[in-house]
């Protein structure tokens, strides 16, 4: 019976309004942060699978303008593959129109650079909302759990005896607020470190595979250098 | 081949950033309902482990009065005290010793009196007058209850014998009640009658001393009756006279004991009201093996008996009551050990609390109200409905005492 009045539902229930507020915060933080978390989960796995399936074709030894043409034109791609399509699109279009090649590598960098800031902005979408839930939530929880012990300090001033009996369902529930803060902020630390991790990682092997591209372009055009002024 | 590869990639989803957000919200949701359940299924079991009924000692005083109470305790520990086991082992069991001469229990009873009369001349003068007649009037009574018994049985020479053992008794005391010359005329006339009257008038003057002094009278009254009972029987086979004195002479030491033990009483009233409740609960059980042995034997024994057994069921019933309340108190932290409060409680009739009020506080406000909120904590007590309707009506009202104690 005692337990009945002591129990976390009880307790939730019977807090005053700014701590309930206070928990409502938490706890739809909480749920936001672990939709953050399952959807940047699984996007970031699909992203990884997809870049060595890409990596994996692209080294097969197929020739460059055929994959450049499986890929739709209107169909913009990700990861790798954008950077990709970025650059080789950006080479047809100069090689035309300048003989330089220094010009020519110099676009496609900067094109491809551009390709993988746009999918570095995309990886690590939403991961600031976690960093956010991690950080503040605490702070939030703490600011609830403070103001209830207020109120119950304040209310305890009315009566003329005071017990621990009579303080601490008070302090318990101001307490969980506390407890809820931490419980958002644990798992939004955790996975905004795990994710973050995995999204550079996954940035670095995109950087990687740009250096790799255009050292293959700077080779054709070492060798088309000799072509067209064959020809 | 790596066309094969090329539409695998091309079939692969296409935004793979581009990931739903049902399912997402589907599996966050599922994640916090998982953790509320499991929070509220692990709760209340984390939180149940009981408390450590060590701390707290609550004892329950008396379903009685307080001074009802005092005395009680004092008999019994004085009846601890000095060799009480002989009485115990006559009480409980049949009296294993076999029945000594008769000479032999004369010269003891003997020597009981002159002890008892010894220390009652050390005692108060006042004190001492009253205890004296006490004895005197005991002994009296023992002596014609004997005699009684004997004439009933037919047996002439017990008779004989209990008169010269009251006789001689009485003489002695009244010779040393004569020489204190302290409130000679009353107790000179009480010794006089009685010798005169002798055991015809035993009884009456047993009355009228009861009349005097009656709250110590019941006492010893029921003691006596009891006694008479066990007396009876052992007389029927043939092993009264060792029970029986065994027993008059716990009962003279006893008195005795009690004399000591008023000056005492006051300097280590709370020690040993504690010691005679763990005391009585012992003797309780002993107790109850002779009061069925006793309702078959003496209709007379019947009250006393009955007061035993209701006393036995009333113990069970407070021992589950005071394991409640000490598992439900909270000491306040600044308690000392010496503090002790006493309740009064009412309860209804399943057990119900109607009442918690302190009879005699502590001093410390906080304290007595802890031991209300215990109270009241640990209500209600269903067990009472599982007492007989009498005993039930005893104990709807109850007195239990809070002590802040050792591990017991």
């Amino acid at each position: 019976m005692n337990d009945n009045t002591m129990s976390i539902p009880h307790l939730i229930m019977s807090a005053s309004v700014v701590v309930q507020l206070v928990m409502l915060l938490l706890v739809v933080g909480s749920i936001l942060s672990w939709v953050v978390i399952f959807q940047r989960s699984i996007a970031l796995r699909r992203a990884k699978q997809e870049y060595n399936q890409f990596e994996e074709s692209f080294w097969s030894g197929v020739d460059l303008n055929e994959l450049y043409r499986e890929i739709p034109a209107d169909d913009p791609r990700h990861g790798a593959e954008h950077i990709f399509q970025a650059g080789f699109r950006e080479f047809n279009r100069l090689m035309p129109k300048t003989r330089n090649a220094d010009t020519v590598l110099e676009g496609v960098q900067r094109s491809m650079r551009v390709a993988w800031s746009r999918e570095e902005d995309r990886l690590t979408q939403h991961l600031v909302f976690l960093a956010t839930v991690a950080s503040a939530s605490p702070y939030i929880g703490l600011f609830g759990t403070v103001w209830g012990i207020m109120g119950s300090f304040q209310s305890l001033s009315m009566t003329q005896q005071a017990t621990l009996a009579t303080v601490a369902p008070w302090i318990a529930e101001a307490l969980i607020a506390t407890a809820m803060g931490l419980f958002a902020a644990i798992p939004a630390v955790i996975f905004y470190n795990r994710l973050s991790n995995n999204a550079s990682r996954l940035l670095g092997k995109y950087e990687d595979f740009a250096e790799e591209f255009h050292a293959i372009l700077h080779r054709n055009l070492q060798g088309r250098d000799g072509k067209p002024s064959a020809s | 081949m790596g066309k094969d590869k090329a539409q695998t990639v091309t079939d692969a989803p296409r935004d793979p950033q581009d990931v739903g957000y049902t399912l997402p919200i589907i599996l966050a949701v599922a994640v916090h309902l998982a953790i509320i359940i499991f929070s509220l299924i692990n709760w209340p079991t984390s939180s149940a482990e009981p408390d450590s009924s060590s701390i707290v000692q609550a004892t329950l005083v008396s379903t009685e009065t307080f001074t009802d109470q005092a005395q009680q305790v004092t008999e019994q520990q004085a009846a601890m005290n000095n060799n009480a086991e002989p009485v115990e082992e006559a009480q409980t069991s049949e009296p294993e010793p076999e029945a000594e001469p008769e000479p032999d229990n004369q010269a003891q009873q003997q020597q009981a009196a002159e002890e008892a009369a010894r220390q009652a001349a050390q005692a108060e003068a006042e004190a001492l007058a009253e205890a004296q007649a006490a004895a005197e009037a005991d002994a009296q009574r023992r002596a014609e209850e004997a005699e009684r018994q004997a004439q009933e049985q037919a047996a002439q020479a017990q008779a004989r014998e209990a008169e010269a053992e009251a006789q001689r008794q009485r003489e002695a005391e009244a010779q040393r009640a004569r020489e204190q010359a302290e409130a000679q005329a009353q107790r000179e006339a009480e010794a006089q009658r009685a010798r005169e009257q002798a055991e015809a008038d035993a009884r009456r003057e047993a009355e009228a001393k009861a009349q005097r002094e009656r709250e110590a009278e019941e006492q010893r009254q029921r003691e006596a009756e009891a006694e008479a009972a066990r007396q009876r029987e052992a007389e029927a086979k043939a092993r009264e006279e060792a029970a029986a004195e065994a027993r008059r002479e716990a009962e003279a030491e006893a008195q005795r004991e009690r004399e000591a033990a008023a000056q005492r009483e006051r300097e280590a009233e709370a020690e040993r009201q504690r010691e005679a409740e763990a005391e009585r609960q012992r003797k309780a059980a002993a107790e109850a093996a002779e009061a069925a042995m006793q309702r078959q034997l003496a209709g007379e024994a019947e009250a006393a008996a009955n007061a035993q057994q209701a006393q036995q069921a009333a113990n069970s019933f407070i021992n589950i009551v005071r394991r409640a309340v000490e598992q439900a108190w909270l000491i306040p932290p600044g308690a000392s050990d010496s503090l002790s409060a006493t309740l009064q409680i009412r309860l209804g009739p399943s057990g119900e609390l109607l009442a918690a009020s302190i009879a005699t506080s502590s001093g410390d406000s906080a304290f007595d109200r802890s031991a209300i909120q215990a109270v009241e904590q640990a209500a209600p007590f269903g067990e009472l409905r599982d007492l007989p309707a009498d005993q039930q009506r005893n104990l709807r009202q109850i007195n239990l005492r809070f002590t802040p104690g050792d591990v017991r």
